[in-house]
């Protein structure tokens, strides 16, 4: 008999590379292909307006003071839909191979359950977040070539864009072991839609009594870390947020998906 | 010291009990046949094996500890009564991504996945893929997985279905085989001429329980098949 027993780093790369490759045959894969080429060619037409008036207070404002504007509107936007893809691939990427009985010979291996469930995480993941570096990278690149806005500012919003994928992706493929993977897909919608318009009225600094404050301390700061992340461009406005609470927040969300998946799975009755 | 240990387990699916205070135990080398109708509880008792679901009540034990404990995996081969491979890859990567997950690379990996392909009469045909394989074929994958890297425990469920008369001699042969090396064997079946063949103890399971367990010959009355006493047995 061979008792050697790999070590869970190991396991945990040999069951992640599995999903990627798995996750890389998905058809969902070519669609997101077709919607980023989409997104950038919405950007590139975003961006390439060198001429025209806009006028604000009866002044004409000329396009450069809204440029940072107009690039934290692009980044943000395109940002938010990359969590919603992030969670889409995750929300049957653990369910499939359970429905279908293909993990159950896996699981029968000395294998950790929290290492399948993070290595499919982990495939779903990279390939939303490929995909998140090549449309904001870009658009990035778009509008620094035209409207000179830094790069640094889109590299703290990638990260607060990962971060939040890690969130929406965990969330998803906790659920989808508890309802439907179409139920699951559209409660991402409602998910990260619902959020970004609770962060919206939050970077307002609107006032909304002490409900409304608790579902803004509550609500994950998926969309309020990337804009603040994008404040340089927009300087001298910047939203009223604490960046040392907001990003301990995001971190705590990030913990709070994955114990949710993990400990969920871990009491997750295999049917099939 | 017993492989397995099932004392007083009840499984309850919403109402329904799968299992009852089912007891079942498997001392090390040893070869049990689990026989019994269709939910009688036979897959419910190996899931339980395998950690894949936990007990209502009672205690399931594999190798002294529990099955959710992945340590009690090592060294075990399983196979399901529906086996469902990736259907993308070969039947060789498939074995070298089981033999990843049983800690075995480079040239012990290289050695055992031919081992595996040669037993199961698949090394012509490692290089295709599993989609494009016939049920029986997809089945002798499966044995092949079940069977890398000389498992001391092998579950095995319903393991010949789909399988030609070729195919479930070959299967028979395998379990012969692993059992003669001193591999302790499960085997759960509707083919009653199979498990007598292969194994030397049977457990018989109905609603649930066990209602019969021991050495074959201890459950036949005089003149009687396995057949004859497995129908008395459930009729009862």
């Amino acid at each position: 008999m061979i008792d050697t027993r790999p070590s869970s780093q190991a396991i945990f790369f040999e069951l992640a590379s599995e999903a990627l490759w798995d996750a890389t045959r998905r058809r969902i894969v070519p669609m997101i292909a077709f919607v980023s080429l989409v997104s950038l060619l919405a950007v590139d037409s975003c961006t390439s307006c060198g001429t025209g008036q806009i006028t604000a207070n009866g002044e004409p404002v000329p396009l450069s003071e809204i440029a940072g504007w107009t690039g934290m509107l692009v980044i943000a936007s395109l940002s938010m839909w990359m969590m919603v893809l992030a969670g889409i691939l995750a929300s049957d990427h653990l369910a499939e191979p359970l429905d279908d009985g293909s993990a159950n010979l896996v699981l029968a291996r000395p294998v950790p359950r929290s290492a399948f469930a993070g290595a499919r995480l982990a495939g779903a993941l990279a390939i939303a977040m490929a995909t998140a570096l090549v449309v904001l990278g870009c658009s990035a690149g778009l509008l620094h070539l035209r409207n000179e806005l830094p790069l640094l500012p889109v590299v703290w919003a990638g990260l607060a864009c990962a971060a939040g994928s890690i969130v929406v992706g965990s969330l998803a493929m906790t659920m989808s072991l508890k309802m439907s993977r179409v139920a699951t897909a559209l409660l991402v919608l409602v998910f990260v839609g619902s959020v970004t318009f609770i962060n919206s009225f939050g970077l307002t600094g609107m006032q909304f009594g002490a409900l409304g404050t608790v579902i803004q301390f509550v609500t994950p700061p998926l969309c309020s870390a990337v804009v603040l992340a994008l404040a340089p461009w927009t300087d001298p406005v910047v939203p009223d947020l604490d960046p040392v609470v907001l990003t301990l927040k995001l971190i705590a969300w990030v913990f709070i998906g994955l114990a949710a998946l993990w400990l969920t799975f871990d009491r997750f009755e295999i049917s099939q | 010291m017993n492989v397995f240990d099932l004392e007083g387990v009840t499984k309850q699916y919403g109402r329904r009990a799968a299992l009852r205070d089912f007891d079942l135990s498997l001392a090390a080398g040893e070869s049990l046949g689990l026989l019994g109708p269709n939910g009688a509880g036979k897959t419910t008792a190996i899931r339980l094996l395998l950690g894949f679901s936990k007990p209502t009540r009672g205690s399931v034990r594999l190798r002294g500890l529990s099955p959710l404990d992945p340590a009690s995996r090592v060294g075990l081969g399983y196979l399901p009564e529906r086996v469902r491979l990736p259907d993308r890859m070969t039947i060789r990567a498939l074995l070298f991504h089981h033999a990843a997950l049983i800690g075995l690379t480079g040239a012990a990996a290289d050695l055992e996945v031919n081992a595996a392909l040669e037993q199961t009469g698949l090394g012509d045909r490692a290089n295709e893929r599993i989609g494009s394989l016939s049920k029986g074929l997809t089945q002798r994958a499966g044995f092949a997985q079940a069977l890398l890297g000389s498992p001391d425990l092998l579950l095995f469920d319903e393991p010949t279905s789909g399988l030609d008369p070729i195919g479930v001699r070959d299967a028979r042969d395998w379990i012969s085989s692993a059992r003669e090396r001193g591999c302790t064997v499960m085997v759960s079946s509707h083919q009653l001429s199979e498990v007598e063949r292969t194994c030397d103890r049977v457990a018989i399971v109905n609603e649930g329980q066990v209602i019969a367990s021991g050495p074959i010959d201890s459950i036949l009355s005089e003149g009687e098949t396995l057949e004859d006493a497995f129908i008395r047995l459930v009729r009862q």
